[in-house]
């Protein structure tokens, strides 16, 4: 009987820890189950809210007037009446046929353009210097290019406008002139951190075989550079598109002028006198769309280049 | 003299020649660089200085003439008064019937008018007692005030916001190829833009985005003008400018963390080490550099921010930069609008150094 008993306990205990391994074994995989899907909930959340402004503008901008004024907004263009969804492209023929907008894009493409080249070409000299070559004076010029990536614009701007207004230098050619404020400096350091990763092997081989140092740059480190100069210039092009403060300031008298940022804050109708957030958002589209394009194009090389441009620092 | 000592001397005098070639070439490569900065950086601010010491304005034929510090004094003036408590005939203190709280004098009686006019900037309530901040520029002072709220919880909302994006980002799974392109998205909208697309969605009646989501949460009436209302004004900036450079700082973390070695996360796993303590002994000590240099760059250009505020308020709250823009070209006023600037110039810069300093970053 007492046997009986203990065979009994022993079956019992047994199953008693088989039971309890599976539950734990269930309880860990509920666990991993649960912290999977507290995971993939994380990653959407995170994904509507990067994405979920640039949605919005999609969908206002497929509205017609009407479908703007509907109270509660619609999460897609839906039809007042029927409710059915209806999406119109209405703004962004009007977006089409606006000539401001239009001529913005153009300025802004001069000006981008512009910049982007001319802080590339002085930049790379400066950058080749400050990275590769002895002179008295490199320390404190280094300093100088750093401080001057963090200069705040707003602290020359009475100065700036009141010399263009001076001298009367038309706007586009005073915004490309003042973008270096903010393009060269940081140009001309990325780029030196970029020169100074350079061999200095092949620089030095070049001169044993009779090379001047011009030579050197142009036809061995140029070529080895242009990755980075596309980087560079890259963020150097957006920052110019990006530019609003003396853009804004500059063309004040000058209207023709406008770029792509004062033109969309500016924005008027040609018909309606409210403010035309339909065409507005069309326009939104219209410039973020091929930015957004050639952002993820270049995407490895822009993360490299900012975080080059900041990590350096 | 012999040969050999000779020969060592033409040797060192040629690689001084080479030396001496060098140093020639890169002042020449680097004269356009200091040419340009000197037209449109250097003499400039030199300028602003100047000018910040006049009473110089657009358009105007009047003559102009130095006024000495009298426009840092116009903006930066500020005083404390204490409000009176308000009386009844018999002397007795007068008790909001509705509140129970004592009723005090308005501030505009309080403030001081003699030489110069004080407004109110803001009242507050301390023991008991009522006291109101009067600036001779309440507009400025407010402008620098709100600046500084919005730098300072911009940057610990992207900071911290930005840290949990990367920290999820970090762990390898499907797709993340697509969310880090997804992290692009804000920083390559140009803020003119996204801030009319958030203006839009924070339009006053219910065809806007947040007014239908606060009436469907029963936290409105779907009206609310988040825009114009004052205790909305500030929080909704924040909101648009976490949005737009949050994916920023996050793009710049995960850079930092794909920098820290695996093994050090392998070895703490082996000694037992709770994923709380190795995010505090591993990842953030061997992030602070990164989020350093992040944090310093973010806030200054926190401080100097404009865009936003000039599109979505215009002249109903401004920033300190939008301040400076508004009495340039609304006011034409030339030498106060520079003084403004000098501030912020100064302000940027001694936060400069105490960040600089303080994180203990080094040029090289």
């Amino acid at each position: 009987m007492t046997d009986t008993t203990a065979g009994r306990v022993a079956t019992s205990s047994r199953t008693d820890y088989e039971a309890i391994a599976e539950a734990a074994a269930r309880q860990r995989r509920r666990k991993k189950l649960w912290s999977k899907i507290g995971f993939w909930f994380l990653i959407v959340v995170i994904a509507i809210f990067l994405l979920f402004p640039f949605y919005w503008a999609i969908n206002s901008s497929l509205k017609t007037e009407a479908q703007l004024r509907m109270t509660p907004a619609t999460f897609i263009p839906r039809d007042p009446v029927t409710n059915d969804i209806s999406i119109t492209f209405q703004n962004y023929q009007a977006a089409f046929q606006n000539d401001t907008f239009i001529r913005a894009i153009w300025n802004s493409t001069i000006v981008a353009v512009s910049v982007t080249v001319i802080a590339l070409v002085i930049g790379a000299f400066a950058g080749f210097a400050l990275g590769k070559l002895r002179f008295r004076g490199k320390t404190p010029s280094l300093y100088l290019i750093l401080s001057m990536t963090m200069f705040p614009q707003v602290a020359v701007l009475t100065g700036l406008y009141a010399v263009i207004l001076n001298i009367g230098i038309p706007a586009i050619p005073s915004m490309i002139l003042s973008y270096m404020l903010f393009t060269l400096p940081f140009t001309v350091w990325v780029l030196t951190s970029f020169f100074q990763q350079l061999p200095l092997d092949l620089l030095q081989s070049a001169q044993v075989d009779g090379a001047t140092p011009f030579q050197s740059f142009r036809l061995i480190l140029l070529p080895l550079t242009m990755p980075a100069l596309v980087t560079t210039g890259l963020l150097a092009f957006i920052a110019a598109v990006n530019e609003y403060l003396f853009a804004l300031t500059f063309t004040t008298i000058e209207p023709d002028a406008r770029t792509i940022p004062v033109s969309i804050a500016l924005f008027t109708g040609q018909v309606s006198r409210q403010e035309p957030f339909g065409e507005i958002m069309a326009a939104a589209v219209l410039v973020t769309v091929p930015l957004i394009v050639l952002v993820l194009i270049f995407q490895k090389r822009i993360i490299g280049g900012l975080t080059a441009g900041a990590v350096k620092g | 003299m012999t040969a050999a000592t000779s020969e060592a001397k033409a040797g060192r005098s040629k690689q001084s020649e080479l030396a001496k070639g060098e140093q020639r070439l890169a002042y020449w490569l680097l004269v356009p660089t200091l040419v340009v900065l000197l037209a449109i950086a250097f003499y400039p601010l030199g300028s602003v200085f100047y000018s910040s010491f006049t009473n110089d304005t657009f358009a105007s034929a009047a003559e102009t003439d130095f006024v000495g510090f009298q426009n840092y004094s116009d903006l930066l003036s500020i005083t404390f008064v204490e409000l009176d408590p308000e009386l009844d005939d018999s002397g007795q203190p007068v008790v909001d019937p509705e509140t129970g709280e004592a009723e005090f004098q308005s501030p505009v009686e309080a403030l001081p008018r003699d030489p110069r006019v004080y407004r109110e900037v803001f009242t507050f309530g301390l023991f008991g007692n009522q006291y109101t901040m009067g600036a001779t520029d309440a507009d400025f002072i407010l402008a620098i005030f709100d600046t500084l709220i919005f730098t300072v919880a911009t940057i610990t909302l992207e900071a911290v916001i930005g840290l949990g994006i990367a920290l999820v980002l970090n762990v390898p799974f499907r797709g993340r190829g697509a969310m880090r392109a997804a992290m692009l998205v804000p920083w390559a909208i140009l803020t003119a833009v996204s801030s009319r697309i958030w203006e839009w969605m924070f339009h006053d009646t219910r065809a806007g985005f947040f007014n239908v989501v606060f009436q469907n949460l029963g936290l409105s009436d779907g009206q609310t003008p988040f825009l114009s209302d004052e205790s909305f004004q500030l929080p909704a900036a924040i909101i648009i400018d976490v949005w737009k450079t949050t994916p920023f700082m996050a793009l710049l973390l995960l850079a930092g963390l794909a920098l820290i070695p695996d093994e050090l996360y392998e070895a703490a796993d082996v000694d037992g080490a709770s994923k709380w303590a190795q995010f505090r002994s591993v990842t953030l000590p061997l992030l602070k550099p990164t989020l350093a240099v992040a944090l310093v760059f973010r806030t200054l250009d926190a401080l100097r921010v404009f865009d936003l505020f000039q599109i979505i308020f215009a002249q109903s709250k401004y920033s300190m930069a939008s301040f400076a823009y508004y009495e340039l070209i609304d006011s034409q006023r030339l030498g106060y609008s520079s003084a403004a600037s000098v501030i912020i110039f100064i302000l940027i810069t001694l936060f400069a150094f105490v960040y600089i300093r303080g994180l203990g970053i080094t040029s090289d």
